[in-house]
């Protein structure tokens, strides 16, 4: 039997103008699991969760959420938080949660005990009959962060929930997306930093230009691209750089380069044989960040050929 | 259905305590008396102003003591059936001096202790009158000229009458088609003051949320139908406790007064006063609502203050077109003109409010207040689609839906 995903989106296209800002993504993140939209600014992530929220349609393509066609429908389940931080200044904190609660359906004083709960928890207890205004950036963002979760709801989803934290705040701010995910949530959030979704993500999407350049775990991403020898000779000769793979760069007195198809043992052998000899070997897998910036990289390359074909 | 208005009643709730408990709202609901204030003292001074003019305005009779004596007998008859207010200028009589009686009048406008603005002279032989600007004066004076002199031919001694008149007062037990007509206006009039107080305030609340980046969260948990219906009954809460709390204030005053009891008796709407009552404040409601509604949409979309600015001389004109499209059906009841003003949403609680005064029928209302509620529901859908289109650039545009037709067509 399989289970049907939390959040399901396929080819979505998204124009604004005569500028188009999602250009066919297809997305599918499994229930109970923590999901990373990965791309750098003006990728089209934020115009991604919008569609699949049904903040915005589409221009064209399907998405499907919690079982429903109609996201709007489901909202009592969902809870979100923007890329852009808004919260009414002249409210307390527990109000603000209480408020935010209340739209999704849970009522006031359920609210504001629960908001009293979430504070405390994540150490703003002192806080919470504290208007906005007064708290630091940081402080409104998590009373947001927990206003989006205080109706517990089946899917979160948050638009760039690090920028603007703190490195302690972050820290916390990864337990409590991973307490949600143990409570049974799906978590759905875009990054442009690797380091959070390396740690948190069960499977990701990148994007870049409106476009999915990759969906899937975060061990299928980093098999796309093969593992890296760090290999330091004995003996540096002449010799060795025409025995080593076309793509090998000199690097702190060795080599780096691909992990050859055929694998390391030959080469390893023809190395041993010729007298240069092994001083060190390492094998390392490449890093999200590797693959990213692969993708990300290709991708800006492409546009900067389309804009120099377009200004020829 | 229940969720979507659950999801209103807590934008409502929000923002009519965000507007009520604030130093600010006081200030809102004390501003009629600021200008009460400043009315006062206005019209305190310029009262004075007028009234120390009016104090030295005079009409002259030259005539000697037995002439005269007919004269000012007839004066305090006549000036007596004068409202308070229009009296004609105080009379004064001049003995004559002897020789030329004309240049004796022309004298009297050159005096500096007095403001001659007409002369009587020669009664009863030759009665002439010298007048300044304005003959009002003038006719007052001929009129008590003719009036002595039918009083000394007919040998009748002055200040008596000839026959002595019986009176006896009728009190009316219903109202006249004016004064229903009156109290329809005056109601209409009401409205629209209210309205233009309290309706225009809707017209910024959207570029608040747009600006503090709640809208983000409102359109993502709410639909958007949801936050404009709990936005616009947000602030007629806020308007419904200004009127309450004034309209309270004057029902204690009116009853404070002496004989308001009777007063009140003579507002009789032709539906009958509590009927009326409640129709006044369900039509005062539906023009907030309604108003308040489009007011809505059209500063969702304004992007800045300036924009909002800007936007209020529209708006106040849209008003003011209702206003007077309403006023022209009052004063032609059962015109097309008047059909048209009640059937139009937008002037229709105007309209309607004032035909209550003069109309018995209920059904009416009861369809009008239907028909403005659609109306009402009406313009916030299509306030919310315009912002959804607008503002958050939703869906595709209208081009490429009209090319995807096209194309379907062809395929």
């Amino acid at each position: 039997m399989t289970v049907e995903p939390a959040l399901s989106a396929t080819a979505l296209v998204k124009n604004f103008g005569s500028k188009r800002a999602v250009n066919g993504v297809d997305i599918s993140v499994p229930r109970g699991s923590i999901y990373g939209i990965l791309g750098p600014n003006g990728a089209g992530k934020t115009t991604t969760l919008r569609m699949l929220l049904g903040i915005i349609d589409p221009d064209s393509g399907d998405r499907e959420l919690l079982g429903t066609t109609r996201p709007r429908t489901a909202s009592n389940r969902i809870g979100y938080l923007p890329e852009e931080r808004g919260l009414y200044p002249g409210m307390k904190a527990r109000e603000a949660i209480a408020f935010m609660g209340a739209l999704r359906g849970l009522p006031w004083a359920e609210g504001r005990s629960r908001a009293d709960l979430l504070l405390a928890d994540a150490g703003l207890g002192h806080a919470a009959n504290d208007k906005i205004k007064k708290l630091s950036k940081g402080m409104a963002q998590f009373v947001q962060l927990l206003g989006s979760i205080v109706h517990r709801p089946e899917l979160i989803v948050l638009d760039e929930p690090f920028s603007g934290l703190d490195p302690v705040n972050q820290e916390r701010l990864e337990a409590l997306i991973l307490a949600e995910r143990d409570r049974g949530a799906t978590i759905l959030f875009s990054t442009h930093v690797m380091g959070h979704a390396e740690r948190l993500c069960d499977r990701l999407a990148i994007i870049a230009s409106g476009r999915l350049r990759y969906e899937g775990s975060v061990g299928e991403a980093r098999a796309t691209m093969p593992m890296q020898a760090h290999y330091t000779p004995r003996d540096n000769g002449e010799a060795l750089a025409a025995l080593l793979p076309a793509d090998a760069v000199r690097e702190n007195g060795g080599y780096v380069f691909n992990v050859p198809d055929s694998g390391m043992e030959a080469l390893l052998a023809m190395l041993l044989e010729s007298g240069h000899g092994i001083a060190g070997l390492s094998l390392e897998r490449p890093s999200l960040h590797d693959v990213f910036v692969k993708l990300v990289g290709e991708e800006t390359v492409e546009r900067m050929e389309s804009e120099a074909e377009e200004a020829a | 259905m229940s969720n979507h208005l659950h999801q209103a009643a807590v934008i409502a709730r929000r923002d009519f305590i965000a507007t009520v408990a604030t130093p600010a709202f006081l200030m809102f609901l004390l501003a009629p008396l600021f200008m009460l204030i400043f009315a006062m003292v206005g019209g305190t001074g310029a009262r004075m102003i007028a009234d120390s003019g009016d104090d030295a305005q005079r009409l002259v009779v030259i005539a000697d003591a037995d002439y005269g004596t007919y004269i000012e007998a007839a004066d305090e008859r006549i000036r007596a059936t004068f409202p308070l207010g229009i009296a004609p200028a105080e009379l004064e009589r001049r003995e004559p001096q002897g020789g030329d009686p004309e240049q004796q009048a022309r004298a009297l406008f050159t005096e500096s202790s007095i403001d001659v603005s007409a002369v009587l002279f020669g009664f009863p032989d030759t009665p002439r009158i010298i007048y300044g600007s304005g003959a009002r004066g003038a006719d007052y004076l001929a009129l008590l000229a003719d009036t002595a002199a039918r009083d000394r031919q007919g040998g009748t001694p002055p200040g008596e009458t000839v026959v002595e008149i019986e009176r006896e007062s009728y009190a009316r037990t219903s109202a006249t088609i004016g004064g229903q007509q009156s109290l329809g206006f005056a109601a209409l009039f009401l409205l629209f003051l209210l309205t233009l107080l309290l309706a225009g305030q809707t017209v910024s609340v959207l570029a608040e949320e747009k600006g503090n980046k709640v809208i983000e969260i409102l359109a993502a948990a709410v639909p958007l139908e949801a936050v404009f219906l709990g936005k616009l009954v947000g602030l007629f809460g806020v308007a419904l406790l200004f009127v309450a709390f004034w309209g309270t204030l004057a029902v204690l005053a009116v009853m404070a007064l002496p004989g308001s009891g009777a007063a009140l008796t003579m507002l009789d709407p032709a539906i009958g006063f509590v009927p009326f009552l409640a129709l006044a404040i369900a039509y005062f409601a539906m023009g907030y609502l309604l108003l308040g509604s489009v007011f809505l949409a059209v500063g969702g979309q304004a992007s800045s203050m300036r924009e909002i600015q800007m936007l209020s001389l529209p708006i106040t004109f849209f008003q003011m077109a209702m206003f007077g499209l309403a006023s022209a059906a009052a004063a032609r009841p059962g015109s097309s003109l008047a059909l048209f003003a009640e059937l139009f949403p937008f002037s229709s609680p105007f309209a309607m409010v004032a035909k209550g005064a003069s109309d018995p029928r209920l059904w009416p209302h009861l369809a009008a207040i239907a028909w403005q509620l659609l109306w009402v529901s009406i313009t916030i859908s299509l306030g919310a689609r315009w912002f959804r289109k607008g503002v958050l650039k939703s869906g595709p545009s209208v081009f490429a839906r009209i090319g995807a037709l096209f194309r379907g067509k062809l395929a």
